[in-house]
């Protein structure tokens, strides 16, 4: 190195007068930089600083909806007929888990059946939302339960819970009027949203359930209740923290809902169906107040609350019996021959007298032969119902034509859907020269007599179901109101009056009189349901009158259908009312192919069904007990047997007395 | 000329005398920052010394004894070893690209796996890029610097690290790389058109970039930076989040431990990247405020520093080290407030992580350095170039 400089002064000058200048730049640029961070966080944390408050609050409290207990279903006495039942089940929360297929394998050791629905669960877990608990199994025994929570350690991302289920007590018996609840279905969310509405959120709680058939689903919201909402602090991966009480608030139970129907009499009115197909009706003939209304065979409600299998459901939906059909509303059949007083009425009201005579001699002829079913001789209008006559009924029917049945028919509750809360009711068919135009047979719009006499013992188009035949022997019974049936007693406590209010009948009460006396004569000696109508009451007597309708045309001379197969076989009908001196009560009962003589099958059913709800009526059992009646025989079959007549086999459990009822 | 540590005349060059002439403000202000780093890191873990916090400190500790250490390392050393030092880092860098050695973490192979030790050689680049820089100025006149086509050698020296280090793909510190060498040439005084005619090249060459040669996850980042609303769950989640802990904070903050965004995870990276959102969420605006202001504190008495130096390498080197450091802080800062993508560039002292606070702390030595020997005046020309 020399010792002559190596940078020249200027030099210097130049490159140190440059930095400077450049450095006091750069120095001015960061400051200006530092300004504008500044200028920033003052947007953030002054200016706008409620604003991510607000947002950081949403991050850091969630508010999880509780899913509210569903109103409870009662009857008329507050027997719980729908409830809820504490459950015990298993849930899957995917974002938790370390290997959803390992964690699915351990939980099939401990439940062995979330195997067989290994690929549901599947799907269903991944469909959730983030950190969002599916539950793979419900109604967990206790067992299970602890075996779940005691493996808890080693199944991160499964935890089991208790949950309120919709429970139903009884079963099949309330089936079809109280419907059941299931999940929610997309169908169900696609529903409320075609209303324009937007669907509530606690609708997508997992183990919320909607009601899906009968009351349970027209009183859905009622049952419903109000969420309740907990208020909680989450981290960032959606777990739990902590909980704030003040900030939560709890559920509210949905309303409680009173039913008009009678438990005792609803469940013995299931029973007596056995494994027979059909429905039975009971009213209260004052205020229409419905005791009963059942559809046999039923079915476990209960299987669909939690989802039904699909091998149950099929079963249920393929057994030709059709259980999962509402026979007393949705189900319609030609009435038979207890149509008979309806086409009498008519005739009656447009000036026929009821003592005039009208000789049976086996036939009655329009064209062709109708056949009836003896030689009954000279009958009056009431030896004309006691003996259910064809020939009669189809005389005057052919003498007053079908828009006067019609009329009448409409007039005593046919051909209509009554508002009891319950969708699904079937209006079924009365029959017209105008529907007949409407409704044209090949081209043909114009009514021919020779339909008529069918129509006059309720045959042909003519199509009715259980509860209207109830209701028109309820207005009989009654005498002078035209009665509506009600279902839906109260709802939260709130007293249903609607249609309570009743117009009167538009016939003379002496009319109707001598419908009933027809009626009284069929249950009584010489009857066509004499034997099998006996209450074994005392005086508190049972009328009614029989049906038979044709479920195929056989051919000539062989109508009885025995020893054909089920579904070929006659439908069996009866609708009675009791006491006969002080009607109360009104039944109906239709048993699907149950074969001919509605005093065979639908009469003993509806004498066991009457018989529960007359015991159940204070003031009629406390008019037999003075009576001083006791443990009441089966005065009919006593009857029958000193005749020589062999007494009808039935089942077991309908000749069995009633339960004792539980007031 | 001899080689004095302290060359005012009569001064020898005794430890104890460099002692003293030691900048203190530099020093309380870095104390300061780790102290408040090492207290949010507490924090964030929930009031627990474990897993960062301890680790921070006994770091900073560590790291603040070397740094006085390399205070009193004399300027020619530093001259000395400026061309090895950069060679050698350059040749790490390659290694990660071309060795099975490199290691990848987060997406990026930045990693060097030494057996012992994993670095990422990326963050000491920038300490070689400036002192080889400041090396080959010192050499230069000041018609060179401004224009002339020696500036080659300088162009090269950025460009060859910025570009390896973009193919890790590590863009941040690419930027800062960059960045950095961008600083220093404009302060040893390129020529304004030259400025003006690169700004406007970048403003052209910017877009293509971003749209053809990006990976796809760098595109994410920018994109999302435009508009993080659009992919709240996403790539726009970091930004969002970090926001709302900003905002939040308010005026006076949640108080100390308190933040719910960090303390319940909502924000991401928050003992690193994000750090410094969480002191925004716990002390307000007063508290990032205070921050800032001791980070433009500790800047423009760096550049004071490097202004007083008597030597162009001193000046260089202490300017661009002090660039370097400033550009960790806005960017981060413009980062977590949402005017910047999220490119993983830290903030330094307070974020946790070794590799970062060592650049740092070595490069405070170096600007310490050219404090303490402020006088010495270095040789021309000794060297590659």
């Amino acid at each position: 190195m020399s010792s002559e400089p190596h940078i020249f002064f200027s030099d210097v000058n130049e490159r140190q007068g440059s930095f400077l200048r450049r450095t006091f730049l750069l120095g001015g640029g960061m400051a200006l930089g530092t300004t504008a961070l500044v200028a920033r966080l003052a947007q953030l944390q002054i200016v706008k600083s409620e604003e991510y408050a607000t947002l950081a609050t949403n991050n850091q409290f969630n508010f999880r909806l509780v899913p509210p207990p569903r109103g409870l279903i009662k009857d008329r006495n507050g027997v719980v007929i729908a409830g809820n039942r504490p459950s015990f089940r298993v849930l899957v929360v995917r974002d938790e888990t370390k290997d959803l297929d390992q964690t699915l394998d351990l939980l099939g050791q401990l439940l062995p059946d979330t195997l067989e629905r290994r690929r549901t669960i599947i799907r269903e877990v991944n469909a959730a939302p983030r950190f969002s608990p599916v539950p793979v199994k419900s109604d967990l025994s206790w067992e299970e339960f602890s075996k779940v929570n005691l493996h808890a350690a080693e199944l991160p991302g499964v935890m089991a819970d208790m949950n309120e289920a919709r429970y139903y007590p009884f079963g099949g018996a309330y089936a079809h009027v109280i419907g059941y609840v299931a999940k929610v279905s997309d169908r169900d969310v696609k529903a409320i949203r075609d209303k324009g509405e937007q669907p509530p959120s606690i609708l997508f709680n997992p183990g919320f359930r909607i009601g899906r058939q009968g009351i349970e689903k027209a009183l859905d919201t009622d049952l419903r209740g109000v969420a309740g909402g907990k208020r909680v602090e989450v981290d960032a991966r959606g777990r739990v923290v902590a909980e704030d009480a003040a900030g939560s608030r709890a559920a509210v139970q949905g309303s409680e809902v009173l039913l008009t129907l009678d438990n005792d009499v609803q469940n013995r009115a299931l029973e007596v169906f056995g494994e027979e197909s059909g429905s039975c009706v009971v009213m209260d003939v004052r205020n229409g107040d419905i005791l009963a209304m059942v559809s046999s065979p039923s079915f476990d409600p209960n299987l669909f609350v939690s989802g039904v299998p699909s091998k149950v459901y099929r079963a249920l939906a393929d057994y030709e019996r059709r259980p999962l059909l509402d026979k007393a509303l949705g189900g319609t059949f030609a009435p038979g021959s207890t149509f008979k007083p309806i086409v009498g009425l008519a005739a009656m009201k447009r000036g026929w007298d009821p003592n005039r005579r009208v000789v049976c001699n086996g036939s009655f002829f329009l064209g062709r032969r109708f056949a009836c079913l003896g030689r009954h001789g000279a009958l009056d209008l009431r030896g004309a119902i006691k003996a259910s006559c064809n020939v009669y009924f189809m005389t005057i029917a052919t003498e007053f034509g079908p828009d006067a049945i019609a009329e009448t028919a409409r007039d005593m509750g046919f051909g209509q859907t009554f508002d009891i809360g319950l969708p699904g009711q079937k209006a079924g068919l009365v029959p017209d020269r105008e529907w007949r135009r409407r409704n044209p047979v090949r081209g043909d719009g114009k009514w021919y007599p020779g339909e008529t006499p069918s129509y006059g013992i309720g045959q042909g188009a003519l199509n009715v179901n259980a509860l209207q035949l109830a209701v028109y022997t309820a207005r009989i019974a009654n005498g002078q109101k035209s009665v509506t049936p009600r279902l839906i007693k109260s709802v939260g406590g709130v007293e249903q009056t609607a249609g309570t209010a009743f117009a009167d009948l538009p016939y003379d009460p002496a009319l109707l009189k001598v419908l009933r006396d027809g009626m009284e004569a069929v249950t009584d000696v010489g009857g066509t349901g004499f034997r099998n109508s006996q209450l074994g009451l005392g005086a508190v007597r049972m009328a009614g009158k029989t049906g038979t309708a044709q479920a195929q045309n056989y051919g000539a001379g062989s109508r009885k259908g025995a020893g054909r197969p089920w579904a070929q076989k006659d439908h069996n009908l009866f609708i009675a009312y009791a006491p006969t001196d002080n009607p109360r009560y009104a039944v109906s009962v239709i048993v699907q192919h149950g074969g001919l003589g509605g005093g065979t099958a639908g009469a003993p059913r509806a004498r066991e069904v009457m018989k529960v709800a007359l015991l159940k009526d204070p003031e009629i059992r406390a008019r037999i007990e003075q009576a001083g009646f006791e443990a009441p025989e089966d005065a009919g079959a006593r009857e029958a047997e000193a005749r020589g007549e062999p007494v009808d086999a039935l089942p077991t459990d309908i000749a069995a007395p009633p339960p004792e009822p539980t007031q | 000329m001899t080689a004095s540590a302290l060359t005012r005349p009569g001064e020898r060059d005794r430890i104890s005398s460099k002692l003293a002439e030691l900048d203190w403000r530099v020093i309380g202000l870095l104390c300061v920052l780790a102290g408040i780093g090492t207290a949010m890191l507490y924090s964030i873990a929930g009031g627990s010394w474990s897993p960062w916090a301890w680790k921070h400190l006994v770091r900073f500790c560590v790291l603040l004894v070397a740094m006085i250490g390399l205070a009193m390392v004399h300027p020619k050393w530093w001259f000395h070893a400026a061309y090895p030092l950069y060679g050698l880092l350059l040749f790490m860098v390659l290694l990660i690209e071309f060795t099975p050695m490199g290691y990848v973490a987060g997406g990026a192979k930045n990693w060097l796996n030494l057996g012992f030790i994993r670095i990422q050689p990326a963050e000491f680049v920038k300490i070689g890029l400036v002192l080889a820089l400041a090396r080959w100025y010192h050499g230069h006149t000041a018609q060179d610097a401004r224009w002339s086509w020696k500036l080659i050698f300088p162009l090269g020296m950025i460009g060859v690290p910025f570009l390896l280090v973009a193919k890790q793909p590590d863009l941040g510190s690419a930027m800062v790389i960059g960045l950095t060498g961008a600083a220093v040439m404009f302060m040893a005084g390129l020529s304004w058109r030259v400025i003006a005619a690169a700004a406007a090249a970048a403003v052209a060459v910017i877009p293509p970039f971003v749209m053809f040669v990006m990976h796809d996850y760098q595109r994410n980042r920018v994109l999302t930076f435009l508009n993080p609303e659009a992919d709240p769950s996403g790539a726009g989640y970091n930004i969002i989040q970090s926001k709302i802990a900003l905002g939040s904070g308010g005026l006076l903050g949640k108080g100390y431990g308190l933040g719910s965004q960090s303390q319940l995870e909502f924000l991401p990276e928050r003992h690193t990247d994000f750090i410094f959102s969480t002191v925004s969420e716990e002390f307000g605006f007063l508290g990032s405020f205070t921050v800032l202001a001791c980070y433009l504190a500790l800047i423009l008495i760096s550049l004071r520093i490097a202004a007083l130096s008597h030597s162009h390498f001193g000046r260089i080197s202490a300017a661009g080290m002090t660039a370097f450091l400033a550009l960790f802080v806005l960017i981060n800062g413009a980062m977590v407030m949402g005017l910047a993508p999220v490119v993983g560039v830290p903030m330094p002292l307070l974020s946790y992580g070794g590799s970062t606070m060592m650049t740092v702390m070595i490069g405070f030595g170096l600007i310490l350095s050219t404090h303490v020997h402020r006088y010495v005046e270095l040789p021309k020309g000794q060297g590659l170039f």
